[in-house]
């Protein structure tokens, strides 16, 4: 492979990185925004007995 | 059972995205053009279409959201964990459309960033969302969740215009591959890589946007059930 090919393959897995740490970087988010609500919710079930 | 089909779902979708990116590096062709840059839309594209599709389920849900706020106050709030959660996840595949766009730009047009119809009307599009992500996080009161609708659908009003931009306007960014103009369209060998990597990104979205609903559906009887308590702890 020339100079602007292999350049060109690593352009294309910068894009494809940047791609998956966008997405389960969002997806653990959401992860921990649901343990939250749920410890939130047991929280409450516990101080109502 | 539930949790069967979840871990089901989930199983395929993984096993698409990995199907995908085999196809997207090691069977479609070289581009003849563009070369290795090329297959960069296997996730740029799939990104975009994944995005505008949320977008719209975000117009849905503010429309039911303002449809439904007196008459159904229980679905309105259904409407609106929907209308958050397209918006939302459609912020996150917008955001991945704005960033390997540039990457694919430099080497093909040798410029990061230009304000092109198309680019601009992507980056209108996502800062309107971010908006309205800024303002349910932010703004507080009875009306921020009226007032988000009404952002929701002024905001899928920029959808159509991204879509026919690079038809109405021919600037830097390339024609339409799909619907375009005659002779448009794409080469049958990297047409099937496309597919498969369009309905893998289409799996994975949806199962984001039903994660990040049930969320906001968790968030919303959480903070009801702590309302409720407000008030009888005052009586």
């Amino acid at each position: 492979m020339d100079q602007a090919a292999v350049l060109d393959h690593e352009f294309v897995i910068a894009a494809y990185i940047i791609t998956w740490v966008l997405q389960l970087g969002y997806l653990t988010y959401l992860a921990i925004k649901w343990s939250a609500e749920k410890r939130a919710a047991a929280r409450r079930t516990s101080s109502l007995r | 059972m539930k949790k069967a089909a979840i871990g089901l779902y989930a199983a395929i979708t993984i096993a698409l995205m990995i199907w995908g990116f085999y196809q997207a590096m090691y069977v479609a062709p070289t581009d003849a053009m563009q070369g290795e840059i090329f297959r960069i839309i296997f996730y740029h594209v799939p990104s975009a279409s994944v995005a505008f599709l949320f977008f719209a389920v975000s117009l849905l849900g503010s429309i039911g959201y303002l449809s439904y706020r007196r008459s159904h106050p229980e679905w309105a709030q259904v409407a609106d964990a929907w209308a958050l959660a397209g918006a939302e996840v459609g912020v996150v595949f917008c955001t991945v459309v704005l960033t390997t766009g540039p990457l694919w730009g430099r080497r093909a047009w040798g410029i990061w960033w230009t304000w092109d119809a198309r680019l601009t009307t992507t980056l209108v599009l996502w800062l309107i969302y971010v908006s309205y992500l800024l303002l349910r996080r932010f703004a507080a009161g009875p009306q921020v969740q009226t007032l988000a609708a009404v952002l929701g659908i002024f905001g899928a009003l920029d959808v159509p215009i991204v879509y026919m931009s690079n038809r109405w306007w021919r600037t830097q960014h390339p024609a339409p591959v799909f619907g375009g103009a005659q002779g448009s369209g794409m080469d049958k060998s990297m047409l099937g890589p496309f597919m498969w990597n369009m309905l893998a990104w289409f799996c994975w979205g949806v199962f984001i946007l039903i994660l990040r609903y049930n969320v906001e559906r968790k968030h919303q009887q959480n903070a009801e059930a702590e309302a409720q308590e407000a008030l009888e702890a005052n009586v």
